[in-house]
C-alpha cells in the first residue's frame, strides 16, 4: 500500500514537472523592445564585446577584413571586441539563426536574406530599418544600387547590409567549343542545341554542383526573367501567376529540354560543389555557371595551366523579346547583415559607422567587388587578363537584378521545387505533371507566407 | 522479499534516473504531442488548429506517404543487413577456431567511425564522375554497363542509403548474437547431432530458440533505431533526387527547420513515435507467439 502511494506520488511529481515545463517552452517569439526605427539613439558610448552570427567562409573575403578592422576600432575603444560566429553551410546556418530568432537570443548582428521569415522579423521591429540607418551614417549614396535592391523586401524596405557584390557568369572552354564547332548561344533557347552537339562531340556540356540545389533553381529563375522580367517570380510566390502561365510554361519546357538535351553531367544531382568545379578546370565540361567569388579560382594561375587560356566567359542570353536588357542577370550581394534592433545602442552605431566607412577599401584591397563604388578593386598579381575584365563588367551592370528563387519563394514550396526540378530535368517526371504539382504547392503555401 | 527500508532505499535510488529519464525523453513527447494542435513558426503566435494538422498528415499530404513508404523500405533493408548479416556472421565466428577477436574487431570498426565519415565515405564509393569504387569495380569485373550515379538514381538511390546504415550496425548486433550463441548449451546440441540432426536441424530447433529471447530486443533494437536513422540519408542525398530516399525523419526536419512550421514537424514526430511503439508491439506480438508455440 506504502509503496503504491509513493509510486503515485513519484509519477504525479514527473507529470506535474513535464507540464510546468512545457508551459514555459511555449513562451517565446516576444517582440524586441527597441525602436527599430531610431538609429541615433542617444547616450554614451560604453565598449563591450559585440557578435555577429553570421554564414560566410571562414577564411574569406569578408571576415578577414572585419577582424582587421574590428582590431583597428578596439585600439582606440579598449573593451571591445567583434565576436564572430560563422556557420558557411547554409542550411544549418538557417537552422541555427532561426532557432536563436524563436528564443529570442540573437546577437547585436546577424546575416540573413531578404526572406519571408526576415520579413517577418523585420515587422515585429526587431530588425534596424537598414536604409535610415545608412543614410543617418552618411553611407547611403556609396553604394551600387543593385547591391542594396537585392537586399531589399518586396515592399522596397531595407533591412540589410550588403558586403559583396557579385556577377553570375557562364564560364567557358573556347578549346571544347571549337572542338564540338559550337558558337556562344545569343539567346536562351539556343542551349538546348549548343547541349546536343558538345555530347555529340563526347563533351559534358555543363558542370552543375545539384547537391545544393541551389545551382539548378538558378537555371529556373533566368527564362522568366527574360520573357517576363523580375516581377514574374513576385507574382508566382504569391500565387498571382502561375507555372501554367505562358511565360511558366516556357520556362518549364526549357528546363525539361535541358535534361532531355543532355546539357548536365550523368549523376549531376549527386555532384558537389567541388567537383563541379572540377569538372570544368579539368577541361572535361565546357560550361560552369558561377559567380565572380571563383574569380580567384578561375582568372589566376591558380586554374590549372592546361586551360587557363581556354577560359572565358559570357552573360545570360536573353531571349527574344526579351523584358530585360542583356547587362541584367544575377548581380547578388550575397547574404545581408542585419542588426538586432532590441541590442542596438550608441556602441553597435558607432561600431558600424566607422566600419562600414572602412570597409569597402579594406575588402576591395583583397581582390574583390565591393557592394560600394567608392573604391577601385585591386587585381592579384597572379590574375590572367580575365579578371580584369570581370572586375569592369560590374561598372556596367544594369540595375535590375535576376533574383535567385531561393530567396524568393516560401520556404515550403522553395524546398519542393529544388526537389521537382531535379526530377524535371532527369526525366522522371513531365512538364506537365511539374507545372500541376509546383501550382498546387504554391497556391498551398505562398499566399499564406506572403500575407 | 526486501525489507521495507531497503525496498525505500531502492526507489530513492531509482527516482534521479527516472526524473532525468521524463526530463530528456518524456517531456519532448509531450512537447511535440502539444506542439501538434498549433501552427507556429517560432517567431509569430501560436495558432490552435486542433487536429488539423492531423487531417492534412493523413489525407492531404502526399509527400508524408512517399516518406512513410520509404522509411519501411529503409527499415527491410537495414533489418536485413543487421539483424541476417549478424546472424551469418555470429555463426560462422561460433566455427572459427582461431583469431575470433581480430574478425570481431573488424566487424564492429564501422560502428565506431563517426557518421559524416562514413557518409563521405560512401559519397566516394557510389560516385559516378569521377568513378568511385563500386563504378570502377564493375568496369572491372566486366560490368562496365551497369555502371550508374547510385545516388542520383531514382530507382537505387534508397537502397544506397540503406546500404550505409546497415552495414555500420552489422557488426554490434553480431557481437550481441554472437554471445547468445555461446551460451547455447554444447551437450544439446552434440546429443542432437549423435541423433543424427543436419546443422539446419541443430539451428533451428537448438539454436535458435536458445537465442530468441537476446533475438527479440536486438530486433526491437534494430527496428526503433532504422525507424529513426536519418544522419545517412540526410548527408548523402538529403532525401533527393525528388523525394526518392525522403525519410519520415528527414521531411521532419525539414519542416521544422527549413519550412520553420514546428507545429506540423511536431505533428510528424509524434506518428514516428506511434510507428516506433507500433513496431515494437508487433515484434513482440509475432516472435513471442511464436516462442509460445
Amino acid at each position: 500500500m506504502k509503496t503504491t502511494r509513493s509510486r503515485l506520488a513519484v509519477a504525479a511529481a514527473a507529470t506535474a514537472l513535464a507540464f510546468g515545463l512545457t508551459a514555459c517552452g511555449g513562451a517565446g517569439g516576444a517582440a524586441g523592445n527597441a525602436d527599430s526605427t531610431n538609429v541615433d539613439p542617444e547616450g554614451e558610448i560604453k565598449a563591450r564585446e559585440i557578435s555577429w552570427l553570421l554564414s560566410r567562409p571562414a577564411d574569406g573575403g569578408v571576415i578577414t577584413a572585419m577582424e582587421q578592422i574590428a582590431d583597428e576600432y578596439a585600439k582606440d575603444h579598449p573593451g571591445f571586441a567583434l565576436n564572430l560566429i560563422t556557420t558557411p553551410d547554409r542550411p544549418s546556418y538557417i537552422q541555427k539563426y532561426q532557432t536563436l530568432a524563436a528564443a529570442n537570443k540573437l546577437p547585436e548582428l546577424f546575416d540573413t536574406d531578404a526572406t519571408p521569415y526576415a520579413q517577418k522579423l523585420a515587422k515585429q521591429g526587431r530588425m534596424m530599418d537598414a536604409e535610415a540607418l545608412l543614410t543617418s551614417l552618411d553611407l547611403y549614396d556609396d553604394y551600387r544600387p543593385a547591391a542594396l535592391n537585392y537586399q531589399r523586401f518586396d515592399d522596397g524596405s531595407l533591412y540589410m547590409v550588403p558586403f559583396e557584390f557579385q556577377l553570375e557568369f557562364f564560364w567557358y572552354n573556347k578549346a571544347l567549343f571549337q572542338q564540338a564547332g559550337v558558337e556562344i548561344p545569343t539567346t536562351l533557347d539556343e542551349i538546348p542545341a549548343m547541349c546536343t552537339q558538345l555530347r555529340e562531340a563526347g563533351i559534358t556540356p555543363i558542370a552543375l554542383d545539384g547537391q545544393d540545389q541551389w545551382p539548378l533553381e538558378r537555371y529556373m529563375a533566368y527564362h522568366p526573367f527574360r520573357t517576363a522580367g523580375p516581377d514574374f517570380v513576385q507574382d508566382l510566390k504569391k500565387g498571382d501567376a502561375k507555372l501554367s502561365d505562358t511565360d511558366g510554361v516556357a520556362a518549364v519546357e526549357w528546363m525539361s529540354q535541358l535534361g532531355s538535351s543532355g546539357c548536365f553531367q550523368e549523376g549531376f544531382s549527386s555532384t558537389g560543389y567541388s567537383d563541379a568545379q572540377n569538372l570544368f578546370t579539368s577541361g572535361k565540361a565546357a560550361v560552369y555557371n558561377i559567380g565572380t567569388w571563383e574569380l580567384g579560382s578561375l582568372a589566376t594561375d591558380a586554374l590549372d595551366a592546361g586551360v587557363r587560356d581556354d577560359i572565358d566567359y559570357f552573360t545570360l542570353p536573353v531571349t527574344a523579346g526579351s523584358a530585360t536588357a542583356a547587362n541584367e542577370f544575377v548581380s547578388p550581394s550575397g547574404i545581408g547583415m542585419a542588426v538586432n534592433a532590441e541590442t542596438f545602442d550608441p556602441l553597435v552605431r558607432d561600431f558600424l559607422g566607422f566600419a562600414l566607412e572602412r570597409y569597402p577599401e579594406v575588402y576591395a584591397a583583397t581582390g574583390a567587388l565591393s557592394p560600394t563604388t567608392n573604391v577601385e578593386t585591386t587585381i592579384p598579381a597572379n590574375a590572367t587578363p580575365l579578371y580584369e575584365r570581370a572586375v569592369q563588367q560590374a561598372n556596367d551592370v544594369g540595375e535590375t537584378t535576376a533574383m535567385p528563387w531561393d530567396t524568393q519563394l516560401d520556404p515550403t514550396s522553395n524546398t519542393r521545387l529544388q526537389q521537382e526540378l531535379t526530377l524535371l530535368v532527369q526525366g522522371e517526371v513531365t512538364a506537365d505533371e511539374f507545372i500541376s504539382t509546383m501550382d498546387a504547392v504554391i497556391a498551398q503555401n505562398g499566399p499564406a507566407a506572403f500575407k | 522479499m526486501l525489507p521495507n527500508r531497503s525496498r525505500l532505499s531502492v526507489l530513492i535510488f531509482l527516482v534521479p534516473p527516472l526524473l532525468l529519464y521524463a526530463v530528456a525523453v518524456l517531456l519532448p513527447i509531450l512537447q511535440s504531442l502539444f506542439l501538434s494542435f498549433f501552427q507556429w513558426d517560432g517567431v509569430t503566435d501560436m495558432q490552435f488548429v486542433g487536429l488539423g494538422n492531423y487531417v492534412y498528415l493523413l489525407t492531404g499530404d502526399t509527400v508524408f506517404w512517399t516518406a512513410f513508404l520509404n522509411t519501411l523500405g529503409y527499415l527491410v533493408i537495414c533489418l536485413i543487413l543487421q539483424l541476417g548479416g549478424a546472424l551469418l556472421v555470429a555463426s560462422l565466428l561460433t566455427m572459427l577456431r582461431r583469431g575470433r577477436e581480430l574478425v570481431k574487431t573488424l566487424y564492429l570498426l564501422p560502428a565506431v567511425i563517426s557518421t559524416v565519415a562514413i557518409a563521405f565515405l560512401f559519397q566516394r564509393i557510389y560516385s559516378l564522375e569521377p568513378a568511385g569504387l563500386l563504378n570502377r569495380a564493375l568496369e572491372l569485373i566486366g560490368l562496365g554497363g551497369l555502371q550508374t550515379a547510385w545516388l542520383s538514381d531514382v530507382s537505387t538511390v534508397l537502397a544506397a542509403v540503406s546500404i550505409p546504415e546497415g552495414w555500420r550496425f552489422t557488426g554490434l548486433y553480431m557481437l550481441i548474437i554472437y554471445a547468445a550463441l555461446l551460451a547455447v548449451p554444447q551437450e544439446l546440441e552434440e546429443a542432437a547431432k549423435l541423433d543424427g540432426a543436419s546443422w539446419w536441424q541443430t539451428f533451428w530447433r537448438i539454436k535458435f530458440p536458445h537465442i530468441r529471447p537476446v533475438w527479440i530486443t536486438t530486433t526491437i533494437i534494430a527496428t526503433t533505431y532504422a525507424l529513426r536513422g536519418f544522419d545517412i540519408p540526410y548527408l548523402l542525398t538529403n532525401g533527393g533526387p525528388g523525394q526518392a530516399s525522403e525519410l519520415l525523419t528527414t521531411y521532419m526536419y525539414k519542416t521544422a527547420f527549413t519550412s520553420t512550421d514546428y507545429g506540423y514537424a511536431s505533428t510528424i514526430a509524434v506518428f514516428v513515435v506511434i510507428e516506433c511503439l507500433v513496431a515494437v508491439g508487433l515484434i513482440l506480438l509475432l516472435l513471442r507467439r511464436k516462442a509460445d508455440a
